[in-house]
């Protein structure tokens, strides 16, 4: 027998992984071979106890585990249950039509007293769930802020947002549901949207999931778009942009947004969920968005700084969806596509042609 | 619950050894290990669908080990750091295994020596009682390599001098 066969043989039976005209064969070389027999006793012996020395977690590994667990636990990852909130809101959209009643109610002035606020607000590179007085959920991507008053009573339920937040409403026909940003308020009625409105982004987008909405424009309140679902509204920001709280009116000074396009959600092939809402399953998108429109999301996903150095290359167009992926990857992703160098360093990217 | 801090008890110390063999920082195997089981409860509820857990979050484990050590390139401190010092220090206790504490290190010595991807396959066959085929998967190498990988490892490991020289090794060991 060939001096590696042997070893081969010794492995395999070592790891247990050897057939039995394996472990015969070595048994007959190891009765003609007693001396390569003694060799294998000790070394048999010390294969069968590892790790008496190998570095081990510290004590409490569990327990510190548990609580970063509990920190993280805000992302919403339990689809099933999601899926059924999506049929039974599918199932009431119909008598959604008593929103239309609310249209002469809506109120033009907020004069009502200042209530006790909660306001919630997510850093770059973290997201976070919560749930609303009256049972609506809502999660809120990185860099957003949403304020409520702490009793959802009144004659409505009004919520504040800066930066995006995925509204799962709660049916209340008696009390309509109102999301303020400082381009659009939108008012729901038990159902399902997406809203995007960052102070350092071009556009505001509302995306509709589930049931009926009515956006109307904060500088033009008696402009009203009616969305269905899977409809999306993007409206351009004014270059005056306040917002407006509970217990103060509205802003004097009319700011020029206008309407840019009420389209569709996108949806790629092997998702059911549309590209606008990815993130709230925690994955960052991008769907045929311009590299600064990519950065700045990259920006708030992963708490960077990222500079893109020539201005020309601003404008290409990236589309992708990314799970879990890190920077690193993201960026190589995305350069293998695009047209761009790349360099990391510590929190910062640098975008150069 | 009880079930996943099972998991937690049954895998973490395979899981930590593995990453921290990567990464050489005890702080950032464990967190490693972490979310690996971050991972492992968000996918919860089909967790049925897995086909092999163990190559499922050794797997996982790898990856973010590469990823750590593809972000901390620049910043990783090399030679001095590395603690095979201690590992070498700490030893199995000859009185337990009826093989000469000299003997142990000379192993020990014998598998920090081995080529890194045949160091890992050696570690995760013996340390971690994987199977042949699970290594493969978690490696992305054929099962055929991880055979002959650890075959290279044992023969290294059959060839100590001491080993050969068994009769001065053993005084009064019975064979």
């Amino acid at each position: 027998m060939r001096e590696d066969q042997f070893w081969l043989l010794v492995s395999c039976k070592l790891s247990g992984e050897a057939t039995a005209d394996e472990l015969a064969a070595l048994d007959r070389f190891l009765r003609d071979h007693p001396e390569m027999a003694a060799r294998l006793d000790p070394l048999s012996e010390w294969w069968s106890h590892p790790n008496s020395s190998s570095p081990a977690l510290k004590k409490g590994a569990l327990q510190r585990h548990l609580r970063r667990l509990n920190k993280s636990d805000d992302h919403p990852s339990r689809t099933p249950r999601r899926r059924r909130l999506f049929l039974f809101a599918a199932g009431i959209a119909a008598s959604i039509a008593a929103v239309f009643l609310f249209i002469n109610q809506w109120p033009q002035k907020k004069a009502t007293p200042p209530v006790a606020q909660n306001s919630v607000s997510t850093k770059p590179g973290s997201k976070s769930k919560i749930q609303l007085p009256d049972g609506s959920q809502v999660w809120l991507n990185s860099d957003s802020r949403i304020t409520y008053s702490e009793s959802f009573r009144g004659a409505g339920r009004e919520v504040h947002l800066c930066g995006e937040a995925y509204f799962d409403v709660v049916k209340d026909r008696n009390h309509p549901f109102i999301i303020h940003t400082s381009t659009i308020d939108v008012l729901v009625l038990g159902t399902a949207l997406n809203v995007r409105s960052y102070s350092n982004e071009k556009n505001t987008e509302a995306v509709l999931i589930h049931g009926s909405v009515q956006v109307s424009l904060r500088n033009n309140p008696d402009k009203k778009i009616i969305l269905r679902p899977n409809d999306k509204l993007v409206v351009q920001n004014g270059s005056k942009v306040s917002l407006a709280g509970a217990g103060r009116t509205a802003p004097k000074e009319p700011d020029t947004a206008r309407i840019i396009s009420l389209g569709k959600a996108h949806f790629k092939e092997k998702d059911s969920v549309a590209t606008e809402v990815l993130w709230v399953k925690n994955k960052l998108a991008f769907d045929q968005e311009s590299l600064e429109a990519v950065a700045l999301k990259m920006e708030r996903w992963f708490n960077v700084k990222v500079t893109i150095t020539e201005p020309a290359l601003q404008h290409t167009e990236y589309s992708g969806v990314f799970e879990d992926e890190t920077l690193p990857q993201v960026m190589e992703a995305l350069r293998m596509t695009g047209n761009f160098h790349y360099t990391i360093r510590r929190r910062e990217v640098m975008i150069r042609p | 619950m009880k079930a996943y801090k099972r998991l937690y008890e049954l895998l973490s110390e395979g899981l930590y050894r593995y990453s921290y063999s990567m990464v050489r920082n005890a702080e950032v195997a464990e967190e490693i290990v972490s979310d690996v089981f971050i991972k492992v409860w968000q996918i919860r509820a089909r967790l049925s669908e897995v086909d092999n857990l163990r190559v499922y979050v050794y797997t996982i484990a790898r990856n973010f080990s590469l990823n750590y050590l593809a972000r901390n390139a620049d910043n990783r401190v090399i030679g001095l750091n590395s603690p095979e010092a201690g590992e070498l220090a700490g030893g199995n206790s000859p009185a337990e295994l009826c093989i000469s504490a000299d003997l142990a290190n000379q192993m020990k010595r014998i598998v920090q020596q081995l080529p890194p991807q045949c160091r890992t396959i050696f570690r995760l066959v013996r340390e971690e009682g994987l199977k042949y085929k699970e290594v493969a998967a978690i490696l992305e190498l054929s099962p055929n390599t991880v055979r002959n990988q650890l075959a290279i490892a044992i023969q290294k490991l059959g060839e100590a001098p001491l080993l050969k020289d068994i009769l001065s090794t053993f005084g009064t060991y019975e064979g």
